[in-house]
C-alpha cells in the first residue's frame, strides 16, 4: 500500500468518524402497535358494545384486546365482518399457562388494511372451555388441536379435537408449567424416576 | 357398508360391478413424504376421496425446552426447526429476543444476517426444485442439479460459520464472528454458480412439456381460500396476492433493499413452482446489493450486552418471512434469564393443514405432487 493510498484511507476514515450515520436497522421502528388502528378499534367497540368488558392495551408489537371467553365469538365475528376492521386472516393461536388459569392468545391480520391485533382470552381457574373459531377460519382447526393437547383447552364446537403432535392415546399436557421437563416415567413406564435433564 | 362416497356418487361408470373404497397408507417412511410424515388416502379407483394427514413423528418439544433454558442456550435448537434454512430460523429467534429486550444490532451484522438468510432461502428453494422435480418424475437429474448448488452454498456457510446445516452463527445482538477475508469474492462466485443452476432448472423443468402438463391447473387456489386456510409465503403469492412480510411488515434492513415480489395467477402447482423460481433470482439480487452496500469494517456484535441476559416483563409477536411462509414467534418474558413462553407459528404446519382440501378429488399420483408443492419441512411442522 502506497503512502497516498494510506492518506486517502485516513481521510475517508476521518470523514466517516466525523459524520456517523444513523443505524439502518429498522426492527425497533417497525412491527409496532398502530396507534391509528387502536383508536378506530376503541371507537368501534364503544359504539357497538357500550360498557363493554374488553380492555385494550399494547404489547411490544401489537394492539392487545383482553376478552372474556363468553364474548370471544361476538368479538371475533365483529373483527371479521366490520369493514373498518376486516380481519380476514388468523395467523396464530397460542396457549399460555400463567399458573392462575389458562390463557389463549390469538393473532389476526387484515390484508385489506394491513393492521394486526392480538386477543388475550383469559379463562377463569377450573374452566378450560373456549368457543372454537373453526366456523370462521378454517386454519383455526390445527392451531386449536395443538393448543388443546399441549394445555388441555376444550374448544367447544371443534369437529375433531384429538391429539395432533403427541401420540393419540397420550393424555398429558406437556406445556403446562406443572409438567416437569422430560419426566422419564411417562415415556418409559418407570414409576418414579428423577427428571432427565436439569438446566 | 362404507361411509365414503362411492363411485356411483362420483358419476363414474362401473358397468354393473360393486366397488368398495380402499385406504392407502403413505409414509411415515417414504421418499415422497419428504421426511417422517404419514397420510392415509381413501381412494375410489385412482381418485382420492379423503385424505387424513398424521404428523408429530419429529416432535421434540422445542417450546418446552426453550422455556427451560437460558436465552442463549436455545439458539441451537431453533435452527433445527426449518433445517433446510437454519439461518432464517436463527434470525427469527434472535430478533424476537432483541425485540423483547430492546437490543440493537450493528449495521454490519445486519448485512451479514441478511446475506446469510437469503443464502439459506436459495438453499431451501433448491431443495424444493430438486425434490419436486423428482416427485414429478425427472428421476434423479433434478435432485443432482439441486444438490450441486446446495453443496457450494454449504461450503460457503462452512467457511463463514464453521458448520453446514446447523451453523448456530447468529447471536443475540449480532453474529458470532466476522466474515472471512475472501468472502465477497467467494460469495459472488457462488452467486454466479447459483444463477447458472437456476438456468439449468429452467431448461430441465420449466419448459418441459411433461412437467407443465402434470402441474398446470392442478389444485388451483383462490386468494380467499388461501387466506382462510392459513397459507402464506410462496403458496399464497402463487394465488396472485402480493404479500411478503419483508415488505408488508418489514424487519432488519429489508426496507433499504430493492427487490420484487413475484406472484402467480391461479395458485396451481405450476404457479407455486414458478414463484419459488422467481424468488430465488430475487434473493440473488438482494445478496448482490448487500455485498455492494455493506460497511467494509465495523463491529458485528453489540458490545454492551450483559454477561447474563435478563428480560423484564414484555410480550411480542415477531413476524419474519421464512422460506415456506410466515415464520413468527410469540414470545413472553417475565423476568429472569429464561423466556416464559415461546410459541412458533410455523408456515409449513399451516399449509399442511389445508392438504385435505387441496388433495380431495385429484388422482393419487397428483396427490403426491400437491404434497411436494407445499414444500414441507417436518422439523418445522412438528417442532
Amino acid at each position: 500500500m502506497t503512502s497516498e493510498e494510506q492518506q486517502q484511507e485516513g481521510t475517508q476514515d476521518g470523514q466517516q468518524e466525523a459524520k456517523p450515520q444513523a443505524p439502518l436497522a429498522t426492527l425497533a421502528a417497525t412491527q409496532r402497535p398502530n396507534q391509528e388502528f387502536k383508536k378506530t378499534l376503541t371507537d368501534t367497540l364503544d359504539k357497538l358494545f357500550p360498557n363493554s368488558p374488553f380492555t385494550i392495551d399494547e404489547t411490544t408489537t401489537d394492539v392487545n384486546v383482553h376478552c372474556p371467553p363468553e364474548h370471544l365469538s361476538w368479538l371475533v365475528t365483529t373483527l371479521k365482518e366490520r369493514k373498518e376492521l376486516a380481519f380476514d386472516y388468523l395467523r396464530n393461536v397460542s396457549g399460555v399457562d400463567y399458573e392462575e388459569g389458562l390463557t389463549c392468545v390469538y393473532h389476526f391480520y387484515s390484508f385489506k388494511h394491513g393492521h394486526t391485533v392480538q386477543l388475550t382470552v383469559k379463562c377463569p381457574p377450573d374452566n378450560v372451555h373456549i368457543p372454537s373459531l373453526t366456523g370462521l377460519y378454517a386454519t383455526a382447526s390445527w392451531h386449536e388441536r395443538e393448543a388443546a393437547e399441549m394445555f388441555g383447552f376444550v374448544f367447544d364446537g371443534h369437529p375433531n379435537l384429538k391429539n395432533l403432535l403427541l401420540e393419540e392415546d397420550l393424555d398429558i399436557h406437556p406445556l403446562l408449567k406443572a409438567h416437569p421437563l422430560q419426566k422419564p416415567e411417562i415415556l418409559q413406564g418407570i414409576e418414579d424416576g428423577t427428571p432427565g435433564f436439569d438446566f | 357398508m362404507s361411509t365414503w362416497p362411492t363411485t356411483r356418487e362420483m358419476d363414474i361408470e362401473t358397468d354393473g360391478f360393486d366397488t368398495v373404497d380402499m385406504s392407502i397408507n403413505v409414509g411415515p417412511q417414504h421418499p415422497a413424504t419428504h421426511g417422517v410424515f404419514r397420510m392415509v388416502l381413501t381412494v375410489d379407483g385412482e381418485r382420492v376421496v379423503d385424505c387424513e394427514p398424521y404428523i408429530g413423528y419429529l416432535h421434540r418439544g422445542l417450546e418446552k425446552l426453550t422455556e427451560n433454558a437460558d436465552y442463549r442456550q436455545s439458539m441451537g435448537w431453533w435452527d433445527r426447526t426449518d433445517y433446510l434454512a437454519g439461518m432464517c430460523c436463527e434470525g427469527a429467534y434472535c430478533m424476537a429476543v432483541e425485540k423483547l429486550a430492546g437490543i440493537e444490532v450493528p449495521d454490519r451484522a445486519e448485512y451479514i444476517r441478511v446475506i446469510m438468510m437469503e443464502l439459506s432461502r436459495i438453499n431451501s428453494h433448491f431443495m424444493f426444485f430438486g425434490a419436486f422435480g423428482a416427485d414429478v418424475g425427472s428421476m434423479g437429474t433434478s435432485f443432482i442439479y439441486g444438490w450441486r448448488e446446495r453443496e457450494r452454498i454449504y461450503d460457503l456457510m462452512e467457511e463463514v460459520a464453521g458448520d453446514r446445516m446447523f451453523p448456530t452463527y447468529f447471536r443475540i445482538g449480532g453474529v458470532t464472528m466476522d466474515l472471512p477475508d475472501n468472502f465477497e469474492q467467494r460469495c459472488r462466485w457462488v452467486l454466479d454458480s447459483v444463477k447458472k443452476g437456476l438456468e439449468d432448472f429452467d431448461g430441465l423443468l420449466t419448459g418441459n412439456e411433461v412437467f407443465i402438463e402434470r402441474c398446470r391447473d392442478l389444485s388451483p387456489v383462490t386468494p380467499e381460500q388461501g387466506i382462510n386456510w392459513g397459507l402464506t409465503g410462496p403458496m399464497l403469492r402463487a394465488t396472485g396476492l402480493k404479500w411478503d412480510i419483508r415488505r408488508a411488515e418489514p424487519y432488519s434492513i429489508y426496507p433499504h433493499l430493492k427487490f420484487e415480489i413475484p406472484v402467480g395467477r391461479q395458485g396451481d402447482v405450476f404457479d407455486r413452482y414458478m414463484v419459488r423460481m422467481a424468488e430465488a433470482y430475487q434473493s440473488v439480487r438482494i445478496i448482490e446489493q448487500c455485498l455492494d452496500e455493506m460497511p467494509k469494517s465495523g463491529l458485528v456484535l453489540n458490545p454492551s450486552l450483559p454477561k447474563t441476559l435478563r428480560v423484564n416483563d414484555a410480550e411480542c409477536y415477531l413476524r419474519t418471512e421464512g422460506t415456506k411462509g410466515e415464520y413468527s414467534i410469540y414470545a413472553i418474558a417475565k423476568g429472569g434469564n429464561k423466556p416464559y413462553r415461546m410459541k412458533l407459528r410455523s408456515p409449513a404446519f399451516c399449509s399442511l393443514s389445508a392438504l385435505r382440501e387441496m388433495v380431495v378429488g385429484t388422482y393419487v399420483a397428483d396427490a403426491i405432487i400437491i404434497l411436494g408443492s407445499i414444500d414441507i419441512v417436518l422439523g418445522e411442522v412438528d417442532k
